[in-house]
């Protein structure tokens, strides 16, 4: 038997007026970190409040922690810490407050570990969240997050927007948050550099679709660039996983998805010269993924 | 771990709202004690109407205001995020939020009506056949305020909300003038003995069915609610 999952979503539809998620299917296992990537508009956010149970999805199976979701979302979410870029704490109140709301909830709730959180996070319980910076405010988010001890993290975009030092101070705490190896990380970010950095599985999204999902690993060797020289402008070979092509004099350029060592071979033979063959960034994959999707829905759309 | 954070959530909107339930509260007491003060120095009528509104405004903006800060702004802030992220299903959340508001609202109109009452017929200002017309009239503020506390729980929008002030305070003057006209509710108004008749039973019979109506449908509508952000 295998180690349990944190979130199993499968076949999960959800229809708006103006967008739909289709048929998305994610899952990972309890203790690891899976990151949601996908241009503004892709379904990152809907998909993290259906598995919040904030939001039924109109066909489909939730499960977080073992509960099915919506329907057993209270027991769910007592092991679960869920920070949003849109989500506020009350203005006329201080930090200390809303500790003390969500510690008068949660048993788990680690006093030490608050008071070591407001000391790395450079916050003070007397803080009045109406004088807090973006920053701080996330930041305090966070704690209220983290010292409740839960099982599973859900962060929406939450480094959105952060400078550089707050961004590195939230994306170590995440780290931190790491240690216990029975914990697990949902988040999603258009910042695929701190997706790259912490997480352990990614999920491509774009259009309300899963484009691709799988472990960072096979996710980063699964893609190549190759630089080729093509002097008499031959047609390329016809391979479904060619993503991006770009021609410039005798140098052609081409990104390819699913990348095996045969593939140099079919550009040999149909008449180019391989120079190099280069691994791609997240960032690289991000945006050569968002141009062949928009491709192919501007295809579908045609036909 | 508890099964039900309702009684946290209460507590919490009791003590970010406390200063402004305890000034309207204040202001609430100070309106009553000017209305006595009012006897023997403007005539009955006069008085009667003055008392009316010095009495009702209080206690009307109190609900109206601590409904759109607890509900309404919740949403608008995206605070209401924050709460759902705990264990909490959309029905507590608005179970909640009645605990909050008819109890606060609740407390405040029930002295306001008390004072009402012991001014008109303590001071002689109405015969007491008008018992049962001021009963309906008061519940009939009852009334009008749930309406207004379930469309603003289940549209959880300002527009709307306005919108439902509107109707409930208009809807609810006609219909109190129908009922004034009503003949065998309004014939005995100025009457010796307060008569409650099949008529006046079934109108606050009818009014306070609307009010439990309006909280429990609220519930039932919030239960089956499937988009809560």
């Amino acid at each position: 038997m295998g180690t349990p999952l944190a979130v199993l979503c499968k076949g999960i539809c959800k229809r708006y007026p103006l967008f739909r998620l289709q048929d998305v299917d994610l899952s990972f296992e309890r203790g690891t970190v899976m990151g949601l990537v996908g241009p503004n508009g892709a379904g990152k956010s809907t998909l993290l409040r259906i598995v919040m149970g904030l939001v039924g999805a109109d066909s489909g199976h939730v499960e977080v922690l073992g509960h099915r979701m919506p329907a057993e979302q209270v027991a769910a979410k007592y092991q679960i810490g869920f920070v949003a870029e849109d989500m506020r704490l009350y203005e006329g109140q201080t930090i200390g407050f809303h500790m003390d709301l969500v510690k008068s909830i949660f048993n788990s709730w680690d006093d030490g570990y608050a008071a070591t959180l407001l000391r790395r996070l450079d916050l003070a319980k007397e803080h009045k969240v109406k004088g807090l910076s973006h920053g701080q405010r996330v930041k305090a988010l966070l704690l209220l997050a983290l010292a409740r001890r839960p099982n599973l993290l859900v962060f929406d975009e939450p480094t959105t927007g952060l400078d550089p030092a707050v961004r590195k101070e939230v994306l170590d705490e995440m780290m931190n948050a790491l240690e216990d190896d029975t914990r697990s990380i949902l988040f999603s970010s258009h910042n695929t550099l701190d997706i790259e950095q912490i997480s352990d599985y990614i999920t491509f999204l774009y259009g309300g679709r899963v484009v691709e999902s799988r472990d960072k690993e096979t996710f980063l060797d699964s893609w190549r660039r190759l630089r080729m020289t093509n002097p008499d402008h031959r047609p390329l070979p016809d391979l479904p996983n060619i993503r991006e092509v770009r021609q410039s004099g005798r140098l052609c350029t081409v990104t390819v998805a699913d990348y095996s060592d045969a593939i140099p071979g079919e550009f040999v033979g149909a008449g180019l010269r391989v120079d190099d063959i280069e691994a791609l960034t997240l960032e690289e994959i991000f945006l050569s993924n968002v141009h062949h999707a928009k491709g192919l829905a501007k295809a579908e759309a045609a036909s | 771990m508890t099964d039900s954070i309702v009684p946290q959530l209460v507590r919490k909107d009791f003590l970010i709202w406390r200063r402004l339930i305890l000034i309207f509260c204040s202001v609430s007491l100070a309106c009553i004690a000017a209305v006595g003060l009012l006897h023997g120095h403007v005539p009955n009528h006069v008085m009667l109407n003055l008392g009316f509104t010095l009495l009702v405004t209080p206690a009307g903006t109190l609900g109206i205001v601590l409904l759109m800060q607890t509900n309404v702004f919740e949403k608008a802030k995206s605070t209401q995020l924050f709460i759902m992220s705990l264990p909490v299903t959309a029905r507590r959340f608005t179970l909640a939020k009645l605990l909050v508001n008819v109890p606060v609202f609740g407390a405040v109109w029930l002295v306001t009506t008390a004072a009402a009452f012991a001014y008109t017929f303590g001071l002689g200002l109405l015969p007491p056949g008008a018992i049962p017309m001021m009963t309906m009239i008061f519940l009939g503020v009852f009334v009008a305020y749930s309406g207004i506390l379930a469309v603003s729980l289940l549209s959880q929008s300002l527009g709307t909300t306005i919108l439902a002030i509107l109707f409930f305070e208009v809807g609810t003057s006609i219909y109190l003038w129908i009922v004034a006209l009503v003949g065998p509710v309004g014939r005995h108004v100025f009457g010796p003995i307060a008569v409650w008749n099949r008529t006046a039973i079934a109108v606050v019979a009818l009014q306070v069915l609307v009010a439990v109506a309006a909280m429990g449908t609220t519930l039932v509508v919030q239960t089956r609610r499937r988009d809560f952000v």
